[in-house]
């Protein structure tokens, strides 16, 4: 017999005068393979047509959907009620700014992080359109497409305890894209630079390794072997960048 | 073929040139980090021997004094080590207690978050197929236990630490015996009534070393062979062996087992 789902929601406009962060309940009849995505869309369009939360490609490729399912930040599209309790819990992520019921602004937070972590390949090499692609080995091909793979859904910002007392941490989203640069050996980034970008209290020893991010990661990043292969090149690299600024 | 836009993306700036204050911020980080886990990782191997030694009490009080004899007298190595653990213990004190938030309200915060991610696994009945890998995940709630362990520890370590400075070098007044620690003397203080402080003091100390432990190894080796599932197992390895072990000892020494162990 199909289960009658109970949705606790959390709902608050901040745009709307007088509104007040309350938990809003809806039931729902369980169908199967029914996911919490599709549910939000049955809620949304017999119970409350007003509900926000957001979405794109409901296959877990976009990373819009993150949200607190039953105290866990993950995406709503890849979880099936049939693993969930008869009540389920919904909180929009915390730590990133709040739009509206379940719809958070990851977006600033991560171009933030992007311009922070200058995400992009810094090189001096003019770019020759007609050359042959330089080649690269296996398996930095494959670390730098592991941690590639970061789909900016926030779960890993959200659960991280270090985070919410210190917004200006970079988190695992953060370090997992400067070790995606670190790992590429076009970027010429010299030791100091790297140096002085990571190795910071906001940047990887601000992680106190509570290990939150690698647990909730929808996408099973390695990020925890990102961030000790970023420590231990810290570690060994202030030699190499002392060494660089005396020769400077 | 021309006409590609190759200015899309910033040039790579050469700056940091000098001895600029980030690289000295960051200097200053590396070292920050390295004190904290490098006087952790001493007092970790430290505690992992002391409790060793400590526990030849269960095999017979002559083992005991004769390790007690061995470290003090034949090769004096308790005496210098005292100072040396008490110095990294405060060390260890100041540079790991740098990340405890200090406000009240942001150890609330991550309290909360902590708990929530510990019972979330309740609002889930995981079918082993499902399509999300689902963990379980104590670990936040971990380095908060961490943290009060280790204030419990700095409070009963400490008066540890000052008593047995105390009696390495004195006779404690027990007639006939040489300086420093006997069988004689453990043993009567800690039946005296102060098995209660070492009881706690050891089950504080093994949980605080066995997270600090899991948690090290992850931070820095996790993209080694040593990865988080062995650092894990490690953890449960080290803290049940010597919460047995230290329970066993304290209750060795209090005394109610004196009948069956002489």
């Amino acid at each position: 017999m199909a289960r009658t789902l109970t949705f606790k929601i959390f709902r608050y406009n901040p745009t709307k005068d007088n509104d007040e962060p309350h938990i809003e309940t809806y039931e729902l009849e369980e169908t199967p393979r029914l996911n919490i995505f599709t549910a939000l869309h049955r809620i949304r369009e017999k119970q409350a047509s007003d509900l926000m939360y957001d979405f794109v490609c409901r296959a877990g490729i976009c990373g819009s959907c993150a949200m607190m399912i039953n105290g866990r930040p993950t995406l709503a599209c890849r979880t099936l009620t049939a693993d969930l309790t008869d009540t389920i819990e919904l909180y929009p992520l915390p730590f990133f700014k709040l739009l509206g019921d379940l719809s958070v602004d990851t977006g600033v937070w991560f171009h933030d992080m992007a311009k922070r972590v200058e995400s992009w390949i810094h090189t001096q090499k003019e770019f020759d359109p007609t050359a042959v692609e330089e080649r690269m080995d296996n398996d930095t091909a494959n670390k730098i497409y592991e941690s590639e793979r970061c789909i900016e859904c926030g779960c890993c910002v959200a659960a991280c305890a270090t985070a919410q007392v210190y917004p200006d941490f970079l988190g695992a989203a953060g370090l997992n894209r400067i070790g995606r640069f670190m790992f590429d050996p076009r970027d010429q980034r010299g030791e100091q630079e790297w140096f002085e970008l990571v190795s910071t209290d906001v940047g990887v020893f601000g992680c106190i390794g509570m290990m939150a991010c690698d647990d909730v990661c929808p996408k099973d990043l390695p990020l925890l072997e990102v961030f000790s292969y970023i420590r231990r090149k810290m570690n060994s690299g202030v030699q190499v960048a002392v060494k660089d600024l005396e020769l400077s | 073929m021309t006409g590609i836009d190759t200015e899309l993306y910033p040039k790579a700036e050469t700056r940091h040139s000098q001895k600029s204050s980030a690289f000295k911020n960051a200097k200053k980080a590396l070292r920050d980090e390295r004190i904290s886990g490098l006087t952790g990782a001493f007092l970790a191997f430290f505690i992992l021997g002391h409790l060793v030694l400590e526990s030849s009490i269960l095999v017979s009080a002559k083992l005991y004094e004769d390790v007690a004899y061995f470290m003090e007298h034949t090769v004096p190595m308790a005496q210098p080590l005292i100072f040396i653990v008490t110095i990294v213990f405060f060390i260890h004190f100041v540079w790991a207690g740098r990340k405890i938030p200090g406000k009240l309200r942001e150890r609330k915060m991550m309290l909360e978050l902590g708990k929530k991610l510990k019972a979330s696994k309740k609002g889930w009945q995981q079918d082993p197929k499902s399509d999300i890998k689902l963990r379980k995940h104590f670990e936040t709630s971990m380095w908060i236990t961490q943290v009060r362990t280790g204030m419990i520890v700095l409070a009963t370590g400490a008066f540890h630490l000052f008593l047995v400075m105390w009696n390495i070098f004195t006779d404690m007044g027990v007639a006939g015996q040489v300086v420093g620690l006997t069988e004689e003397v453990a043993t009567a203080r800690v039946a005296s009534g102060l098995w209660i402080l070492y009881g706690v003091l050891m089950l504080n100390v093994v949980a605080h070393m066995a997270i600090g432990v899991y948690r090290l190894i992850v931070k820095w080796f996790a993209d080694t062979w040593f990865v988080r599932n062995y650092a894990k197992a490690l953890f449960y390895f080290l803290f049940w062996f010597y919460t047995i072990l230290g329970t066993a000892t304290v209750i060795a020494m209090a005394g109610p087992l004196e009948g069956i162990l002489s």
